[in-house]
């Protein structure tokens, strides 16, 4: 028993770096030799599929992009996602980016999504708005006048000659909003300057950090729904049936979750046995 | 009724906005009243206490640890012979929780010129490098030690969140400051940050509004200061009776705002169960 | 001294006010500065300041380099990166105009700054972004102790939103769940009443509770539900996460009230130093 106690105290007072390497490992295996988990969605990401689901053909969606390569991982995916069930039901999207860095992977899912899987033409069924400097200044105007903020797109194509812009005046004559946010500006200031003061329905899918941020507007109705991290991007796949690298995360997430709670359990046992022992002198 | 000067004042500005409400309330957004209300009636409070404190009364302050252990984490470098790291978040100046941070700073540059300790304050904003400096210098001014001030103690890192965090774990790593503070607006690096000063020993004292991020440095500093807590150290720090005034009038007003929530929550299970009243949260909503 | 105090504190008030009144007048002009304009004055004022902030940065590292001081050889990658970065901004785009005008060359495939983008500044973002995921490990690894009930709490909790937000959560049955609950009763039986028999009692007849009550029901995978851990996590989220987090965004509202009315009233006047 002694053995026992010796061994898990050496246990407890490993140095850091052993931690790291442990759940490298743990992490590693997984994404290697996927198992297969089974995904079960959960309330908050069934109503952002289903107020998605439910808008009318046709709607006028504004996507805003709010994450640099930092998040990818878990906020691509939601993107990815996201456009594939708009252009699936054949809606017009719009996107925009309050971070420089959104510009690059709006970019990105647009040409995976808009491009190769459903062939979409530019500027009949989606335009790309770009970015633009000034954080809430560019929620603010949004709401107010699009056409004053956004002269030209991203490909410096004036607003006026792309058919899609055709009248869109302000956040109004938008259907549905969904931000894809790491921080600020993002979904706290959209909700806050946007969606609240105009009643235009929106959803979000944020970084894990940021659930708790988020969730009181979530559950107050100002939210329909959220895609919370990595798992609820992993939710949507599941939700649209179609597989993605969210889905493939989540094992090596799930695995690492364990290995994190192991590592917790044997600190608390070095902890008692250390405190037995220290009462026992 | 102890401050006449101010209940005649406030009177007169009823007075002169109910007049204004019934001729016609031009160009006001009366869809906001409520807000404005709300709003005058913050600011009266706060300042009604302000005004009590300015004229000699004292208020009881509940003691907050991190804020207590700013100096003795100075007072740590300094016996060390180490840097004090001083980290004023990576948002810019229109943040509040930013100017808070540089208004600590303040207060930690007066302990370090008087303990004459080095202070490093790596910024990730070139407005909050200048604000930064300009409150360091005025600092070591004011505790007569303009000598040891230079203009590089606040230095400049790189708008890049993730940038500036590596930026930042390297000083601690050559560095191996025996102080860190942590006062301002964080996200993700914040942990980042913590973990890295929590392995090269030092001493940890946060300060933020950043909800997601209080967890992280609950767990790996020494101190954290929540929220408010956070706000209130300038009065703390400074013990000027208008500072700790306006302590006490956010008090106030979190009790005012408390018995509203329980109030428009039985109004609202009135309305909703037998019809009676009105709809409290229709009331209360800004548009 | 008047350009170092009064002036400021004017500016602070006036400013203040306007953005903080200026939202309840509806006036065109006023509501276009409180709308727009004022973030973006500010907005262009921080795109100049960077000037300053990149001329401090330059400054230091090469003081670092020409002192030889500790780490120096990093300044010169800085100094580097931060020379090739204006390079591809600025003077090379790396294809014709014919495939991206100055502007839109950032976010062309084939110029030299997507490449920056691409192949240096994403993969080195994504790297210090994961290093998270390590430092949530030995965080959490170090403070979450069983040192009194709040800890515990707390610990528990974590353990549940960490297992049951992912995949394997949903795998591990309900019953399970309520084998450990039993278990943990039986430790705290333990601890109170230090009587071995009392505690085997507990434990005895808890199993043989859960024992039968599995048989009868045939073991389904989430039934009971509030033992199931996807469900107690979904509410742990939206309860007593949703509770605190409203607790704190009304504490930092009020600070944050305070702190502006103590500056537009110059009150505080730490920004300038006194």
């Amino acid at each position: 028993m002694k053995a026992l106690e010796d061994l898990i105290l050496k246990i407890g007072k490993v140095d850091r770096r052993w931690i790291f390497l442990v759940l490298a490992i743990a992490v590693f295996i997984p994404i290697i030799k996927p198992i297969g988990m089974p995904i079960r969605a959960t309330e908050t990401t069934k109503v952002v599929f289903n107020t998605i689901e439910n808008l009318p053909e046709n709607s006028k969606v504004l996507v805003s992009i709010e994450y640099s390569p930092s998040t990818k991982p878990e906020n691509h995916p939601m993107t990815i996602s996201i456009l594939r069930h708009l252009f699936r039901n054949n809606h017009k999207v719009f996107v925009t980016c309050l971070w420089p860095d959104g510009q690059f992977m709006a970019q990105d899912a647009l040409k995976q999504v808009a491009e190769e899987e459903f062939g979409k033409v530019y500027g009949e069924d989606y335009v790309f708005l770009g970015f633009r400097p000034g954080n809430e200044a560019v929620i603010k105007g949004i709401v107010s006048n699009i056409r004053k903020l956004y002269t030209v797109d991203v490909y410096q194509t004036k607003i006026d000659e792309i058919p899609l812009m055709d009248g869109i005046k302000n956040f109004k004559d938008f259907a549905f909003l969904f931000s894809c946010s790491a921080g600020y500006p993002g979904t706290v200031e959209w909700v806050q300057y946007a969606a609240d003061p105009t009643g235009v329905p929106m959803s979000s899918g944020v970084t894990s950090i940021q659930v708790n941020e988020v969730m009181p507007y979530v559950q107050s109705g100002q939210m329909k729904g959220v895609l919370a991290g990595m798992p609820g991007a992993a939710e949507y796949e599941a939700l649209m049936g179609q597989k993605g690298f969210a889905t493939s995360g989540m094992d090596a997430q799930s695995i690492a979750h364990l290995v994190i709670v192991l590592f917790i359990i044997l600190g608390n046992a070095a902890f008692f046995i250390e405190r037995k022992r220290s009462r026992k002198y | 009724m102890k401050d006449k000067q101010f209940w005649i004042v406030l009177s007169g500005l009823i007075v002169a906005f109910l007049i204004f409400w019934f001729a016609g309330q031009p160009m006001f957004n009366e869809d906001r009243v409520v807000m404005f209300i709300t709003i005058v009636a913050i600011s009266a409070t706060l300042l009604y206490n302000i005004r009590m404190a300015k004229r000699g009364e004292t208020f009881y302050l509940r003691p907050i640890p991190g804020l207590k252990a700013i100096e003795e984490a100075v007072g740590r470098s300094t016996e060390m012979g180490k840097p004090v790291l001083y980290v004023p978040g990576i948002m810019d100046m229109d943040q509040v929780e930013t100017v808070a941070g540089v208004i600590v700073l303040g207060h930690v540059a007066r302990m370090t010129a008087r303990y004459e300790t080095s202070l490093n304050v790596p910024v990730s904003r070139s407005i909050v490098m200048k604000a930064a400096r300009e409150v360091c210098r005025e600092s070591y001014m004011m505790e007569g030690r303009p000598d040891m001030f230079n203009d590089d103690m606040v230095h400049y890192l790189t708008d890049d969140q993730f940038a500036y965090a590596a930026g930042v774990n390297g000083i601690m790593i050559r560095e191996k400051p025996a102080a860190c503070l942590y006062m301002g607006k964080f996200y993700a690096e914040s942990l980042i940050l913590a973990e890295t000063g929590n392995s090269i020993g030092a001493i940890q004292i946060a300060g933020t509004a950043s909800q997601a991020q209080i967890p992280f440095f609950v767990t790996a500093c020494d101190y954290t200061l929540i929220g408010e807590e956070f706000f209130a150290a300038s009065a703390y720090l400074s013990q000027k009776p208008e500072l700790i005034g306006g302590v006490r009038g956010q008090d106030m007003v979190k009790v005012a705002v408390i018995s509203v929530i329980i109030l428009a929550t039985l109004l609202r299970f009135i309305y909703e169960t037998w019809g009676v009243g009105f709809d409290a949260i229709k009331l209360l909503t800004v548009q | 001294m008047i350009w170092k105090r009064q002036i400021p504190i004017l500016i602070v008030a006036f400013i203040g006010a306007l953005t903080l009144f200026g939202w309840f007048v509806e006036e065109p002009n006023i509501k276009a500065f409180v709308d727009d304009d004022a973030t973006q004055w500010y907005d262009i004022l921080a795109s100049f300041a960077i000037i300053l902030g990149a001329m401090n940065l330059m400054k230091m590292q090469i003081q670092k380099v020409a002192r030889q001081k500790k780490g120096w050889p990093y300044s010169i990658v800085a100094i580097f990166g931060f020379l090739f970065a204006i390079t591809a901004g600025f003077f090379i785009k790396g294809v014709d105009d014919s495939v991206a005008v100055w502007g839109a060359h950032v976010t062309t495939e084939g110029t030299l700054f997507k490449w920056i983008f691409d192949y240096m500044f994403t993969p080195l973002s994504a790297t210090m972004f994961s290093l998270l995921a390590f430092f949530v490990a030995s965080a959490s690894y170090r403070a979450f102790r069983i040192r009194n009930f709040e800890a515990s709490l707390l610990l528990v909790a974590g353990i549940i939103i960490m297992v049951g937000r992912v995949p394997i959560g949903s795998l591990i049955s309900s019953w399970v769940i309520m084998y450990i609950i039993v278990l943990a009763l039986g430790i705290g039986v333990n601890t109170w009443k230090k009587d071995k028999k009392i505690t085997f009692g507990v434990v005895g007849v808890g199993i043989i509770i859960v024992t039968v009550a599995g048989m009868m029901t045939g073991w389904p995978l989430d039934k009971p539900a509030i033992f199931y851990l996807p469900i107690i996590q979904e509410w742990i989220y939206y309860y007593p996460n949703v509770a605190g987090t409203r607790a704190i965004m009304i504490g930092v509202g009020l600070g944050i009230f305070a702190t502006s009315i103590r500056y537009i009233l110059g009150i505080e006047k730490s920004y300038i130093g006194e």
